[in-house]
């Protein structure tokens, strides 16, 4: 058995420019997945990450069957994207990130016709039904047709829906996408179950600390190549002297922004009376610039820490590298 | 087969659970014979000159071929409806092949055209004293069942491929206004200019309602009527082919 819940071997995807009139080039043509080699071990949260346009949701269409490559190789738990779709099909469970149910269809049966395409005995198919919309706190919702509800319960909808089948592999483009954060943190627990159960979780999403919390193993994609691939605390490993500082005064420090801009952080954040920065030096030169700063007023909370992945990805999309 | 079934359930669940697709599927039809094809019957008197039929009875083909283009059109607007919400591309990622998708689509499109097809004539017969020529209706079954899938492949075609409802729209009112009255639905050529005849003749719906109307009244040369049927057959498996070509390049 193949133990890869997928693997892409010099996958490259371009989208032919548009034509205008005459047939002259309007647009150039775009490279959006460019030679990339990775594979994707069964029973992982795996991350996808990368800022707007950097390919992830093209090789998402491509590992689902959307898309064909335009060259390079895909496969699937073991089947070839391309000679195969339909066995990817019967394999998968796909969320994408624009808003996508049925609208003339209740929540309900949203569900129920979702199994029926997965070939769920009806009766157990009813019963997992109850079961879901408890989950997604959706049972007063039941039974309204979805084009009735808002984008956020027809969100909740859409993700619903891969909880009712047992696909081994699931893909989740942007899954928390008008989300309340109570319930995003359920989802979250959730995927984590199915992930304990065996199912190969595939997210995508600019909300950096999900992926932090949720993922196994993230890889973080620039214009179509891979910039960085590892679990969090490998990623970390690549921003050594990266450092998170928060700190907190009674009141902010008058001309504390002269002071900031000589420190060059590389991120910066100021709310109400609180600091937040992330600083790439050496440890000591770190600790040296905070007591600078905390000298400036009277400190009710100092904290440093390690880079955030958010850190990271901002360190690794400056890098030269991945702006080539 | 469990793909092909699927789908099924899934449009039976749409249009069931609404009313207003279902009335104009399958009730508007009626409306239509019942007001236009009386009031035409009138107008003209009986019978009509030439065909020795009533309206009505001429009308009868018309009225199925309407519906079977209305229904056409209606599933293919919902493929359109899919894509605009997004639900369709989620659905391309599911168990079944692109084919399979569209077969469960056009079955359902046929068993709909066929329940309609029954009230329309039976409503001809019982009410209106249509003379049903019934050792055709064997025929008459092949012509709605092939005539409604033609259509869809066809107006499928154009839901896949525009991207703007507006545009669709527009595209289909336009089918509907030229197709429905440059074709013999609702009155004979013959009398007709030279031109407009040609144009007609060139229609595929006038293929559709010339065979739907020999099998139901038996008006038609038969050699005539065999290669409109064969005309229209080539015309739905090129549609039928364009159509699955047009969903596998969907991304």
């Amino acid at each position: 058995m193949d133990e890869d819940a997928f693997a892409v071997e010099e996958l490259v995807k371009v989208y032919r420019g548009r034509r205008g009139w005459l047939g002259r080039p309007a647009s150039a043509p775009v490279r959006a997945v460019d030679g990339m080699s990775f594979s994707v071990r069964r029973g992982e949260i795996f991350g996808l990450l990368g800022p707007n346009g950097a390919g992830k949701t093209t090789l998402l269409k491509i590992l689902t069957t959307l898309l064909g490559p335009t060259s390079g190789r895909a496969r699937v738990l073991g089947f070839d994207v391309v000679a195969q779709p339909l066995e990817v099909r019967r394999r998968i469970s796909l969320v994408i990130q624009e808003s996508a149910a049925e609208m003339f269809l209740s929540a309900r049966d949203n569900l129920l016709t979702y199994a029926r395409f997965h070939q769920r005995p009806a009766a157990d198919a009813r019963r997992r039904a109850d079961v879901v919309l408890e989950k997604f706190h959706l049972v007063p919702e039941a039974d309204r047709k979805v084009q009735d509800l808002s984008g956020g319960f027809r969100r909740r909808v859409q993700v619903a829906k891969v909880f009712m089948v047992d696909t081994p592999l699931v893909f989740l483009d942007e899954f928390s996408t008008g989300m309340d954060p109570i319930l995003k943190r359920a989802v979250m627990g959730y995927l984590r179950e199915e992930a304990a159960r065996g199912r190969t979780i595939v997210l995508t999403t600019q909300v950096l600390s999900e992926a932090e919390e949720l993922c196994d193993d993230i890889l973080i994609m620039n214009q179509g190549k891979e910039v960085a691939r590892g679990d969090l605390y490998a990623l970390k490993l690549l921003s050594r002297g990266l450092y998170e500082v928060t700190i907190t005064y009674d009141q902010m420090p008058a001309g504390i922004e002269t002071e900031l801009a000589r420190l060059e952080p590389v991120r910066l954040h100021i709310e109400a009376n609180t600091l937040e920065l992330a600083l790439k030096a050496e440890e000591a030169e770190v600790l040296e610039r905070v007591s600078a700063l905390a000298r400036l007023g009277h400190v009710l909370k100092v904290e440093v820490a390690g880079a955030s992945l958010e850190d990271i990805f901002i360190e690794l999309m400056k890098a030269p590298e991945a702006k080539s | 087969m469990a793909a092909l079934l699927a789908v099924l359930y899934r449009e039976a669940k749409i249009r069931f659970t609404n009313l207003i697709w279902m009335f104009f599927d399958l009730f508007y039809p009626l409306i239509y014979f019942l007001l236009f094809g009386v009031m035409m019957d009138y107008t003209f008197g009986s019978p009509l000159a030439g065909l020795g039929v009533d309206y009505t009875a001429f009308f009868l083909a018309g009225v199925l071929g309407m519906a079977g283009f209305g229904i056409a059109t209606n599933t293919a607007w919902g493929f359109f409806f899919d894509r605009d919400n997004g639900i369709f591309y989620e659905m391309l990622t599911y168990p079944m092949s692109r084919a399979q998708f569209l077969l469960g689509k056009v079955v359902f499109n046929l068993l709909l055209a066929v329940v309609q097809a029954t009230l329309t004539v039976g409503l001809g017969v019982l009410l209106l004293d249509v003379p049903l020529r019934w050792e055709r209706l064997p025929l008459l079954l092949a012509g709605v069942v092939g005539g409604a899938a033609g259509w869809f492949f066809f107006f499928a075609i154009f839901a896949l491929k525009i991207r703007r409802n507006d545009l669709f729209n527009t595209v289909v009112n336009l089918f509907y206004f030229l197709l429905l009255f440059a074709s013999s639905m609702f009155y004979p050529l013959d009398p007709l200019p030279g031109w407009f005849r040609a144009a007609a003749q060139l229609n595929p719906l006038t293929w559709h309602v010339d065979v739907l109307r020999f099998s139901t009244i038996g008006v038609g040369d038969p050699w005539r009527i065999l290669l409109e049927a064969a005309a229209f057959v080539v015309f739905s498996l090129a549609a039928f082919a364009y159509a699955v070509r047009t969903l596998q390049q969907q991304e």
